[in-house]
């Protein structure tokens, strides 16, 4: 390992815009150039308005049965097929995707901004603070996460089973976590910049140096994490389900479900297909979007 | 950098060296019959396992009285040469085999089965399946009325309370049916007077709604006392005899007695079950917890416990101090405990596993059941859902039987569990020999079904709360009760759900009655009525339901002292009669035991009866009832590799014809290898 | 390393910890005395010896597993359920014995709170960390040490190939983004991401096992049991390493000092070892601490779906059956193997940006 340490960064410039604009309206700016995050963007909202409002106005039903036509190929009657139970398999992806993208988009967004703030909180102020944050989180993720699960279960009477609420509370519990750290391990390396002391010399607050400063420069992290939590609280929210506390239709589920459709005696494409694709293109946008978001927020490449 | 290169690359190598060390265990090759074998056995002693996986480990290395035949699965001598049994078949006499041993060399002796035995009505034992043997002369006594007399009696005791609580009624209103219940809710009175015929206190018991006059009050609670009393006496008569010289003893190490209380028709079958199974006296007292591990355990079975390793495999080798060794052909036999049945079934097809039962996804029952290597053959169990008769709407059988009625069942059978299964409307699954259940009502019937729903109140489903189906998390459950959500919503308009909670909570959930329908299964012990139908009986323990008739506990207790029926005085066994639907058949078979010949023609006759008074219980249950909704009997199904030989799915019976193998037993003295192992074509 | 020798009270506290810890471990091994006297050997050296921040960490932890333990208990004491559940309902006074017999008191916080007690006093005075209930007859230490090294193999290969190919394919797209090399490694790790891996586990056994014959289709036993399931226990976490990494890659490149060192005539490669590496790996660091705690206590999917006696298993079944002492046994276990790594990747971070070190 070469004993040289990188040379003295110039200070990159404070996060002040061409007069007159704000952060935000310049980041809408750039976001706005960059195509790929645009794509991105539109089938995220694409997606989102296929799984709310075309079961209804297409009139399609996800929980009529009709054994009789169980396990069916796709074909023009049912483009995606039918499950096991003869249901139409559109429908299904569909409503699953209501509760998958709600969970998983909502749930990220809480995710981000409880696990971002603890962490450069933590990173920030260092020495015990740090220390004892560190062991709140440790301590949270050495729980064992059934037991929390059906102890929140609990909690909600008959009237919310079915409901979103618990599995908000459930999935938000723990998946912070992992963000928290990556966030402060970022803030770690940030601290020591030249802004950084700058910016206390100059006297602004610690709030100010966090809120302006600091968080800012993390969004590459935080981005790219945060476009990760997705899929793994939609992915949790099936173990949720396999408690008895989530929905009993979601992507996760059908794949849950689907994986079984795929081996050598007999090849249900389909039921696997169809929503790890929902899922994949999701994700996929979420993406783009995301690497653009973060082009955007990252002061350090504003002209 | 090359610091980090050097530090991966040792990390690599720790792995490796970590990965060689786990290897060791399973050096050894493969062996001659390996299966699929569900859960991890959770313990290997015979009196206190319960389930299939632990039973065929069992079956394989401990040996009983008998074993069972493998082409007609009837008991035949195992430990037991021989016995005899008096004409009333009430007391039995086993010979022992003199060439039986245990592993160590030791004589298996008539002690070994008392001690074994007596271990499994012992309260210390807490053995799930002491019942089984109440029928055995002291045996309930012993298990059970220490407990409940010592619960009942003294300062505290129930007997005291319910005094007192007379004593204080008796001064203003008098005792209410109200307090009485609750008093028998809160001291769990009817536990504590379990079996008992007493028709004061079965009458109070089933009293819900008045008072009782200060003399009743009096007459119940001497009433109490008296069953008190007796299961004090009973069971200090059984501690002083059972194992001695009453009940079950050894008059001499080569001769077991047991004495019956009541005629049992299947009690032979029960000696082939591992409950009764001996255990070796000094293994079980040095290490009573771990004593059935591998290296201390003692066996008397055709195959020795040679490995245990948890979540990986059972290994099996020949004993060769078996008395019938040289008719055991496999050396080395494999239980894998594996759930997965998508991995069960990518053994079987890749020849790493010779037999899967019900090893397979179920989805797949379409392409597998086309299999030559496939077997289906109905199975001694019954697919249902509880009702939970003590909440609002359920409360009503008019509703219950709507529910009933609305569902197809042909259809759940042919398209969405199209495995053969039967659609059931009784709750005894078939197979017992001599039974036929009652007529069903619960056909598919929606007209009738729309009609109940509005008699009741609710016309088309309008005001119906919302109906939640619980299940435990499973593929299987959660189609099928989607599907009855699908069936109930359309056929009734009621608002169903299905809803799934994991093992635990959904068990406790049924347990404290905390849900609308919960589904449920429940396999036959032995072959007969009775394990289908005594756990319905007024607050037993697997009921579940809140619903009880004691009209039914009646039939029950009576099923199994049949003669008590025929020793009742005429007015009221007149009287009994008249409550019965079928009653010229009843005193058609009441005479013909009065009317019997010889004993052995007696005995038929009681059996008879016997199972007439089931049949009786069951039209209660599943005409008037109802706090149940059977659905249908499964199929034992699975795959087994053609070159296992010795492996019947269907078995011969007493006359000739052949008859479904419907616990899916397939022993493995029995079993020969033809050919070598491989995937199956 | 610095080791910045740290106030008094820290080095003794911590020594007394440090000695508390070396004892429970060394008991076993070497018996009351031995272990007493490892221990306090252990502390002494430990209080002259040890980095300021490890000591810290030590007074932090020791808590910390004491307050798990605690808070474990009473979550488990106040869910519905319990280890002797059956299909067929047992009556009360045979579940009363058999709590009896596994010394379960009531449920609720009284109830929890004498069990830890007891719990505590038998695994510190003893070293006995209680029976399992579901598997009769066998201790949880019993169950759970052959299950860790077989998890700890799975597990390490796991990470191995995670680390590699997603560092491999991160960095490799974060030096030319938005190119086509940028969208192929890319969208590998979308996927990745979104299969979850039991389905990428059932996609490997129906290709190379079941179709191609290569590789067995579960077990354990051989080197070619180990291949599937760590190929398919890494891939998820590769594709994690991999956007992050290529996250840091940009990152790193679009800094000052790498024009600078361009500027200065340093060649391509060079510039990506020294600068871009270590810029990348820092986000991968700070996640892959947890995640390594994770992958090394087994994936119960991938067990399940491979027939893997390992521990993510009993982590699973523990739980789901209620078996109350291989819980905590688990809880043990994971809370160990967190901590272990936090520190390794605290000394990481330090180690990668030396301005970090002799702070924290």
């Amino acid at each position: 390992m070469s004993a040289a340490v990188p040379p003295r960064p110039t200070a990159a410039a404070p996060p002040v815009g061409p007069p007159g604009r704000s952060l935000l309206a310049d980041a809408m700016r750039r976001l706005r150039r960059n195509r790929l995050a645009v794509v991105g963007g539109v089938v995220l909202v694409l997606l989102l308005l296929a799984s709310f409002l075309l079961p209804a106005v297409l009139g399609l039903d996800h929980e009529i049965t009709r054994p009789e036509f169980h396990n069916q190929g796709p074909s023009a009657a049912h483009p995606f097929g039918t499950d096991n139970l003869g249901r139409d398999y559109v429908a299904r992806v569909l409503v699953g995707g209501q509760t998958s993208l709600l969970v998983g988009l909502v749930g990220a967004i809480v995710v981000i901004v409880i696990g971002s703030v603890y962490g450069a909180v933590s990173g920030y102020f260092g020495g015990w603070v740090d220390e004892i944050m560190m062991r709140v989180v440790d301590f949270l993720y050495g729980i064992p996460y059934m037991f929390l699960v059906v102890l929140i279960m609990l909690q909600f009477g008959d009237e919310d089973r079915g409901s979103n609420k618990p599995i908000f509370v459930a999935l938000a519990a723990v998946q912070w976590l992992t963000m928290a750290r990556i966030v402060r391990g970022q803030v770690l390396t940030l601290r020591e910049r030249e802004y950084v002391l700058a910016a206390r010399v100059t006297g602004a607050s610690h709030a100010r140096i966090l809120f302006r400063h600091v968080i800012p420069n993390c969004m590459g992290p935080i981005v790219v994490y945060g476009t990760l939590t997705v899929p793994a609280v939609i992915l949790l929210e099936s173990f949720l389900s396999y408690l008895g506390l989530g929905k009993s239709l979601s992507w996760g589920v059908l794949v849950a479900e689907g994986v079984q459709g795929i081996n050598p005696v007999k090849m249900d494409w389909w039921l696997l297909a169809f929503p790890s694709g929902a899922l994949a293109l999701t994700l996929l946008s979420l993406n783009f979007l995301g690497d653009g978001l973060r082009d955007a927020l990252d002061p350090r490449t504003r002209r | 950098m090359y610091r980090t290169l050097v530090g991966l690359v040792v990390a690599f190598a720790v792995a490796l060296a970590l990965v060689g060390l786990t290897f060791s265990s399973s050096a050894e090759g493969r062996a001659d019959y390996v299966f699929v074998n569900g859960t991890e056995p959770k313990t290997l002693d015979p009196q206190k396992m319960t389930g299939q996986p632990e039973g065929r480990v069992a079956d394989a290395i401990f040996e009983g009285l008998t074993f069972r035949d493998n082409e007609t699965l009837r008991p035949v001598p195992g430990s037991a040469v021989s016995w005899e049994t008096s004409p009333d078949g009430l007391r039995w006499a086993f010979k022992l085999r003199p060439e039986a041993v245990w592993s160590n060399g030791e004589r298996v002796t008539a002690a070994d089965f008392v001690y074994a035995w007596k271990r499994l009505l012992a309260p210390a034992t807490a053995s799930e399946y002491a019942y089984l043997l109440h029928f055995v002369r002291h045996a309930e006594a012993f298990n059970t009325f220490g407990a409940q007399a010592e619960a009942l009696g003294g300062p505290e005791g129930a007997v005291a309370r319910l005094r007192a609580r007379v004593a204080d009624a008796g001064a203003g209103a008098g005792l209410t049916a109200v307090r009485w219940q609750a008093f028998v809710k809160e001291v769990g009175l009817s536990d504590l007077l379990t079996g008992t015929a007493d028709p004061v206190l079965l009458a109070a018991f089933a009293r819900t709604g008045g008072a009782f006059t200060a003399a009743e009050a009096v007459a119940l609670a001497d009433a109490v006392e008296a069953e008190q009393v007796r299961r004090e006496h009973e069971h200090a008569a059984a501690v002083a005899h059972l194992g001695v010289d009453e009940g079950i003893f050894a008059p001499d190490p080569s001769t077991f007695v047991v004495e019956l209380r009541t005629y049992t028709p299947y009690f032979l079958e029960l000696t082939a079950f591992y409950p009764t199974f001996p255990v070796h006296r000094r293994t079980v007292e040095a290490n009573p917890d771990d004593w059935f591990q591998p290296g201390r355990i003692v066996t008397n079975g055709p195959f020795l416990l040679h490995r245990w390793t948890v979540n990986e495999r059972i290994r099996l080798r020949k004993n060769p101090r078996y008395w019938d060794a040289p008719a055991v052909s496999l050396e080395t036999v494999d239980a894998l405990p594996i759930e997965n049945t998508t991995v069960a079934m990518n053994l079987y097809l890749t020849g790493s596993v010779d037999w899967s039962p019900a090893g397979y996804p179920q989805d797949l029952i379409d392409v597998v059941k086309r299999r030559p290597d496939f077997y289906g053959q109905p199975g001694m169990m019954v697919y249902y859902y509880r009702i939970n008769c003590t909440r609002k709407p359920f409360d009503d059988a008019r509703v219950r039987t709507a529910l009933g009625l609305a569902i197809d069942r042909k259809v759940l059978v042919e398209q969405v569990m199209r495995g053969g299964q039967v659609p059931a409307v009784t709750m005894v699954a078939p197979g017992i020999p001599a039974y036929r259940s009652p007529q069903g009502t619960l056909g598919f019937d929606v007209p009738r079904a729309r009609a109940l729903l509005r008699e009741a109140g609710f016309p088309d489903g309008k005001g119906f709360p919302k109906v939640s189906l619980l299940y435990n998390t499973s593929d299987a459950h959660k189609k099928v009760a989607e599907w009855i959500a699908d069936q109930l919503r359309r056929n009734l308009g009621v608002d169903a759900r299905a809803v799934n909670q994991e093992w635990q909570s959904y068990q406790e959930s049924v347990r404290r009655l905390d849900y609308d329908l919960a589904r449920a299964g429940w396999i036959g012990d032995y072959r007969d009525p009775n394990t289908f139908l005594d756990m319905w009986t007024t607050g037993g323990g697997n009921n579940q339901t809140g619903w009880g008739d004691p009209a039914y506990d009646r039939l029950i207790r009576l099923a199994t002292e049949p003669l008590a029926v025929v020793e009742m005085a005429a007015a009221e066994r007149d009287a009994f009669l008249a409550t019965m639907k079928e009653r010229p058949e009843a005193e058609r078979l009441l005479a013909a035991v009065g009317a019997a010949p010889d004993p052995k023609a007696r005995l038929a006759a009681v059996d008879a009866l016997r199972l007439h008074l089931f049949r009786e219980a069951e039209a209660i249950l599943i005409q008037d009832g109802i706090p149940v909704l059977p659905l249908y009997f499964y199929v034992v199904t699975g795959l087994v590799h053609p070159r296992v030989g010795g492996f019947h799915a269907t078995v011969r019976d007493v006359d000739g014809s052949m008859i479904p193998n419907l616990q899916d037993l397939h022993p493995f003295r029995d079993v020969r290898m033809r050919g070598p192992a491989g995937a199956p074509r | 390393m610095s080791a910045r020798r740290g106030s008094i009270p820290v080095a003794a506290v911590g020594g007394v910890l440090v000695a508390f810890l070396v004892w429970l471990a060394a008991r076993p091994f070497l018996g009351a005395t031995g272990g007493a006297v490892a221990g306090l050997v252990g502390g002494a050296a430990g209080a002259r010896w040890l980095p300021h921040r490890v000591l810290v960490r030590v007074i932090w932890t020791v808590p910390l597993f004491f307050l798990l333990i605690f808070t474990a208990v009473q979550l488990m004491f106040h869910v519905p359920g319990d280890p002797f559940a059956s299909e067929k309902n047992t009556s009360a006074e045979v579940r009363a014995e058999q709590k009896k017999h596994y010394g379960i008191p009531e449920k609720g916080f009284v109830g929890g709170c004498k069990f830890f007690a007891v719990y505590i006093e038998k695994a510190i005075g003893e070293g006995y960390l209680g029976p399992s209930i579901k598997v009769q007859g066998r201790s949880v230490v019993d169950l759970l040490m052959p299950a860790l090294p077989v998890s700890l193999a799975l597990g390490l290969l796991a990470l191995t190939i995670a680390c590699f190919l997603g560092l491999l394919l991160g960095v490799v797209a974060g030096l030319r983004p938005s190119t086509w090399v940028d969208y192929v490694a890319m969208a590998f790790a979308v996927i990745g991401i979104s299969l979850p891996s039991f389905v990428i586990g059932s996609l490997l056994i129906l290709g190379l096992s079941l179709t191609l014959g290569w590789l067995p289709v579960a077990g354990w036993g051989t080197f070619a049991h180990l291949l599937l399931p760590a190929v398919a226990l890494a891939l998820p976490y590769a594709a994690y390493v991999a956007r992050l990494a290529r996250g840091g890659t940009i990152e790193v490149m679009s800094e000052d000092y790498i024009r600078t060192a361009r500027a200065k005539g340093l060649s391509e490669p060079g510039v990506v070892l020294k600068h871009a590496l270590r810029g990348a790996i820092v986000p991968v660091v700070s996640f892959l601490g947890p995640a390594a705690a994770g992958i090394l206590t087994g994936s119960f999917v991938v067990e399940t779906l491979f027939g893997i006696p390992g521990m993510g298993r009993w982590f699973v079944n523990g739980a789901i059956n209620r078996d109350y002492y291989v819980v905590l046994g688990t809880v043990l276990i994971e809370c160990g193997l967190v901590v272990a790594f936090n520190l390794l990747v605290d000394f990481g971070l330090a180690w990668i940006d030396p301005r970090l070190r002799g702070k924290t």
